[in-house]
């Protein structure tokens, strides 16, 4: 069956339409083209001419020509519009008039870098000159560094590899600063919140060094579609950037399906989950053929929905290689052969997270099933484009769960469909991230009396406190490093720990195999002791968890169960910065530890996830400092609820929170954490809590704290405005976690909050 | 809050502030200081002949012992990056009346182009340099250093010994690690008192900084000055150990330095490094290595008699009769004799005691040879 026979059968299906909210049908794109712009290299011409391409798509066309008139340039368009012409054209054509010329591509993972690079190569090995094209992050040989350095055309890299291989040790790389013409960064909609203030500041950095060797390079950027990518690229470089959004890439037909899990618990409001819904919908794609992408949000629905679809399609030897799970954490190797079978056609479905969403090379799919929203239309439109043929139809299914945000989506379909709501936001001259940077800048080169950092604000008060601190030494003009430390291994622009657990498998004795990574702060809820671990839909047993050396040994077994590890946060008080008190309620702001402790785990049965009982987990803490904002409650307020309801109110206002506070904050709904305490041992009062969830913090809760009632009163528009009874994910929260009062004691709280306090 | 009391939030503690040294800045702090030629060991072969047997490349003919400058650094830092700086550069040479040792520091970071200026200046009137570990860290951060003060780094493209690995290929089988200070205790006989650890000068040199007590230096200097002796002594034993291997005395030396010479394609040299080991637990693979360096040079022969050696010596359990083995089957055509050496191989290697995957593959070599000479035999003999 074909897509369109299956879009036919769908929707006489009435079972399966009655779970529809809307069903979109995107017209057929046709394809604008525009011809080569007059300044490209003839050579170009010629090789492109050898493919077949007579002309360019009208956006190729036309960021060639601002690319080629001097200007900054960003460009939007959706997956598999060929964008990477956009930029390739313009680097290649200058390399081949001056061979000096050098151009450093960026992209946000190793992965993605070395899916570009075997695309350009094969762009050079018919221009059939002597252009080179390497790849320099964590993974290039100490031996073929110096060759990079010194002879590459264009090097590919990644954020985290500029700001701590490649800035700091700069001298190494003169060939580059002196003759680099430009800095292609791709997929900037990902620098966002913590990550794109970092690679602002890298940027400052990076154009620092270029002034210092006399090197002016032009930007070449490339964003999925969101509303403001202008801005972002802006904000990015610090420099005014040209739009180039008129897409020209045909596309065929398209269906787009909302699909609403039926509702199981009517009292409740409980919908039927997202894995069994997904189960059905990808193994109808695959038991008829058409080549589909699952996306699920977390690992473990990966592995989880990877075996169900395995077991569907197993051959009397147990092999299942048509269906295939991919994620973090599987060795590179094995991620490369999974994207060649699915170009290949050889693999006919696919489950991902969210690692296959970026521009990884895997071809166009017939199907794409969303297993849960994505976090960001971004997100969502990026993974949707995995299915999308440029003459064919393709259809996507997007599968709400009974989380808030998807609830939301689902039920408001033209707020994805339409234009993008969604600002991708970060802030460069956040003071955590800023002074981190100048720490890092000023080892770079020193500063000198009168020297701007990009656009930061303030620099010489940064620089005089630095000197203060004998990190710097002032002297004739300027400021010299004065510290033994290496500043740049003090940051992570990910702001996620750096240390890695490797997965070890000892099911066969003599012979142990590393079969993937994770990181520190996963580790413990998904490799703790007695944990079926998942990989490729394999289970395997964790025997041992040796969390100094970072080694999780893990054996093959049959499990007819998984395991789901329930995460303890607790806080302890470091200091308080600031506090305001009035009418009772003290908003304030401080230093927290925050501790993670995972005690104990579920055990829930495939297929019918019972719960099967529990377990105990014996691991260290692992603690974090960071930021924080609370409010507490008033003592009559308080009082004048029975302690059950005061927790639902609570619980309803932390829901809220955690809806409204990234909007506000201007970062991802990550990078903050929201929790009450109904006796904190903070405050020794019922406390309402928002920290920066991530070491040492950027800022956030700083900002939420200035805020003073606004994120308070829009909590209380949303739940006064929301019309449910009594909760709903898109407000306080479903019944069944906040209980039949949470609604209308968050609501009552709220209310009490803001007149007090303001 | 006001910024500076945000940057004191995000920094943390508070510490004392002190006011910046007061220092003029058109010139650096230099010491001379003359060593008498007595500390050096004596040469027993031109310098110029030997050093090219140390390590490859590089190296001028005839290279004079007093045409060589000496350098190590004193640094801000010990991981490197364009924000380490040479606060000192300790530079050496010899001279008629003995060993010349200039240093010279920057009392601030306005006086590094002295420094830089004063040793390019040096470098341009020697025809090499001599570092210890140089080539992965001195060097690479003064290159960087003349690059951040916009000046031409060409100077430091000197021919270039660096110790570190000279030393290193010929004593780390014996010693392990190989640094300065436990090469002059262990090799050269003369340890140090002391003496301030390296990773603690970066600090020496903040405080002074902060506090303008030059004083706290001159334990970095003494440091350095050493470091500096120590690297013309330490070449100058090196050389008399390759020209007169007799001097190393220990069995691992001699294997190094005989592996060191073959790298560097010196077979004859390896040879006779070979030769000198003594009776014990590495003669046997000395021999060996002989042997092989003997093949491999075309003297078959000679390589045939350290094999009977061996055997009639009883050393080197199977590996004698294996590599007869393939000597007479190869070189010699004999298949009976080969035939006989496998045999005995294999009997050797049937010892229970020997286990393991090693030996197991081993034995697997063997019987295979042991099969094709049979074959070859048995057909030798139907064509009789």
């Amino acid at each position: 069956m074909n897509v369109d026979q299956l879009a036919e059968v769908l929707r006489r299906d009435s079972s399966f339409m009655e779970n529809v909210v809307r069903w979109e049908e995107l017209p057929v794109r046709p394809a604008v083209y525009a011809p080569f712009p007059e300044g490209l290299d003839a050579k170009l011409r010629d090789v492109l001419a050898a493919r077949g391409i007579h002309q360019l798509y009208s956006h190729q066309a036309s960021a060639v020509e601002a690319v080629l008139r001097g200007e900054d340039v960003v460009v939007v368009t959706p997956t598999a519009s060929g964008k990477t012409m956009c930029y390739n054209l313009p680097v290649l054509s200058s390399i081949l008039r001056d061979p000096d010329s050098r151009a450093l591509y960026l992209f946000p993972t190793k992965a993605l870098s070395a899916d570009q690079v075997s695309e350009l190569y094969d762009m050079i090995q018919q221009c059939g000159e002597d252009i080179k094209t390497y790849t320099y992050d964590g993974d290039t040989p100490a031996a073929a560094r110096r060759a990079v350095r010194q002879a590459g055309h264009i090097v590919v890299t990644n954020p985290d590899m500029l700001h701590s291989g490649i800035l700091p040790h700069h001298t190494k790389w003169v060939k580059l600063f002196e003759n680099l013409r430009y800095i292609v960064i791709d997929e900037i909609h990902t620098y966002r919140g913590v990550f794109g203030s970092n690679l602002a500041n890298v940027l400052r950095r990076l154009m620092r060094l270029c002034a210092f060797y006399g090197s002016r390079p032009q930007f070449i950027l490339c964003s999925a579609t969101i509303a403001n990518p202008q801005e972002l690229a802006e904000t990015l470089t610090g420099r005014p950037v040209t739009l180039i959004d008129n897409n020209g890439a045909p596309m065929g037909r398209r269906h787009f399906v909302f699909y609403n899990p039926p509702v199981i618990n009517q009292q409740l409001g409980i919908r039927k989950g997202v894995i069994p819904e997904a189960r059905r919908i990808s193994g109808m794609l695959l038991k008829n053929g058409i080549q589909a992408i699952t996306f699920a949000r977390s690992r473990l629905t990966v592995e989880v929905l990877t075996r169900y679809l395995k077991d569907m399609v197993r051959d009397p030897m147990g092999n299942a290689g048509r269906v295939r799970g991919y994620r973090g954490g599987y060795l590179p190797t094995q991620r490369r052969e999974i994207e060649r079978g699915l170009r290949a056609g050889q693999i006919d479905a696919v489950v991902s997270t969210n690692a296959l969403e970026l521009g990884i090379d895997i071809g166009a799919l017939d199907a794409c099933v969303l297993c849960g929203y994505p976090g960001t239309i971004a997100s969502a439109w990026q993974q949707a484009g995995r299915a999308g043929r440029r003459k064919d139809t393709s259809i996507v299914f997007f599968i709400a769960s009974s989380a808030a945000i998807d609830q939301y989506i689902v039920n408001h379909p033209d707020y994805f469909l339409k234009k993008s709501p969604e600002n991708a936001l970060l802030n460069p001259d956040n003071l955590y991230v800023l002074l981190s940077h100048f720490k890092c800048a000023a080892f770079e080169l020193p500063f000198e009396d009168g020297d701007g950092f990009g656009n930061a604000p303030a620099p010489e008060e940064l620089l005089d406190f630095l000197t203060e601190e004998h990190i710097l030494h002032h002297v004739d003009g300027r400021y010299h490093w004065s510290a033994e430390d290496f500043p740049a291994s003090e940051i992570s622009l990910r702001s996620a720990a750096s240390e890695n657990f490797v997965i070890i498998d000892q099911t066969d004795p003599a012979h142990h195999r590393v079969i993937g990574e994770m990181d520190r702060f996963t580790a413990p809820m998904l490799l703790h002791e007695n944990a079926i671990y998942l990989h490729e839909g394999v289970t395997y047993q964790v025997e041992k968890l040796d969390f100094d050396a970072c080694k999780a040994f893990i054996r093959r077994v049959e499990s007819a169960y998984y395991t789901d590890a329930d995460l303890n946060i607790s806080l302890s008080l470091l200091d308080v910065e600031e506090e305001v008190s009035r009418g009772g309620v003290t908003r304030a702001l401080g230093e927290v530890k925050v501790t993670a402790l995972v005690t104990m785990f579920k055990k829930i049965r495939f297929d019918t996830h019972e719960n099967l009982g529990f377990g105990h987990v014996r691991l260290p803490e692992t603690d974090m400092h960071t930021t924080a904002m609370w409010w507490t409650l008033p003592d009559d307020t308080a009082a004048a609820f029975s302690s059950d309801t005061l927790k639902n109110g609570m619980l309803g206002v932390t829901n809220l929170l955690r809806i409204v506070a990234p909007l506000y904050l201007m970062c991802a709904p990550q990078d903050i954490a929201v929790l009450y305490q109904v006796k904190s041992p903070i405050t020794d009062k019922p406390t309402v809590i928002l920290y920066d969830n991530c070491p040492g913090g950027v800022g956030l809760s700083q900002k939420a704290f200035g805020m003073q009632g606004l994120l308070l009163r829009e909590c209380l528009n949303i739940v006064t405005s929301c019309a449910c009874e009594n909760g709903c994910p898109s407000c306080a929260g479903p019944v069944g976690e906040i209980g039949m009062d949470g609604k209308a004691t968050a609501a009552q709280l709220l209310r009490e909050l803001v007149r007090r306090s303001t | 809050m006001n910024l500076r009391d945000k940057l004191r939030a995000v920094a943390g503690e508070k510490k004392p502030a002190a006011p910046p040294p007061e220092t003029a800045h058109n010139d650096c702090w230099r010491r001379d200081t003359l060593r008498g030629a007595e500390s050096l060991p004596a040469l027993n072969a031109p310098l110029g002949d030997i050093v090219p047997l140390m390590q490859p490349g590089e190296v001028p003919a005839g290279l004079r012992p007093e045409r060589i400058l000496y350098l190590d650094t004193e640094t801000t830092g010990l991981g490197g990056g364009a924000g380490t700086v040479a606060f000192e550069i300790g530079l050496g040479w010899e001279t008629s009346e003995g060993f010349a040792i200039r240093q010279l520091v920057m009392r601030d970071y306005p006086e590094e182009r002295w420094l830089l200026r004063e040793t390019e200046a040096l470098l341009s009137r020697f025809d090499a340099v001599c570092t210890f570990n140089g080539s992965t860290f001195d060097l690479p951060l003064l290159r960087s250093r003349f690059l951040m003060n916009r000046m031409d780094p060409a100077c430091l493209d000197l021919p270039h010994i660096d110790l570190v690995h000279i030393a290193r290929r010929v004593f780390r089988l014996r010693l392990g690690h190989c640094n300065l200070g436990r090469l002059e205790e262990v090799i050269l006989g003369q340890p140090r008192q002391g003496d301030l650890p390296g990773s603690e000068v970066p600090q020496r040199f903040f405080t002074y900084l902060k506090t303008g007590e030059f004083g706290l230096l001159e334990e970095v200097l003494a440091h350095n000055e050493q470091d500096v002796a120590s690297m013309c002594v330490l070449l100058r034993h090196m050389v008399r150990c390759y020209a007169n291997p007799e001097l190393l005395g220990h069995a691992e030396d001699l294997l190094s330095m005989g592996a060191a010479l073959e790298h560097g394609r010196h077979a004859a040299e390896a040879r006779r490094c070979y030769q000198l080991i003594p009776a014990g637990r590495l003669h046997a693979m000395g021999q060996l290595r002989l042997a092989a360096n003997l093949r491999r040079s075309g003297a078959r022969g000679d390589a045939k008699e350290v094999w009977l050696g061996m055997i009639r010596r009883r050393e080197g359990g199977a590996q004698p009769y294996i590599e007869l083995a393939k000597h007479y089957e190869h070189v010699e055509r004999d298949i009976p004799a080969a035939l006989e050496m496998t045999v005995k191989a294999i009997a050797l290697l049937s010892e229970p005691s020997l286990q393991g995957e090693a030996v197991q593959t081993l034995r697997n070599a063997l019987q295979y040879r042991y099969d094709r000479l049979a074959r070859k035999a048995g057909a030798s003999r139907k064509d009789t």
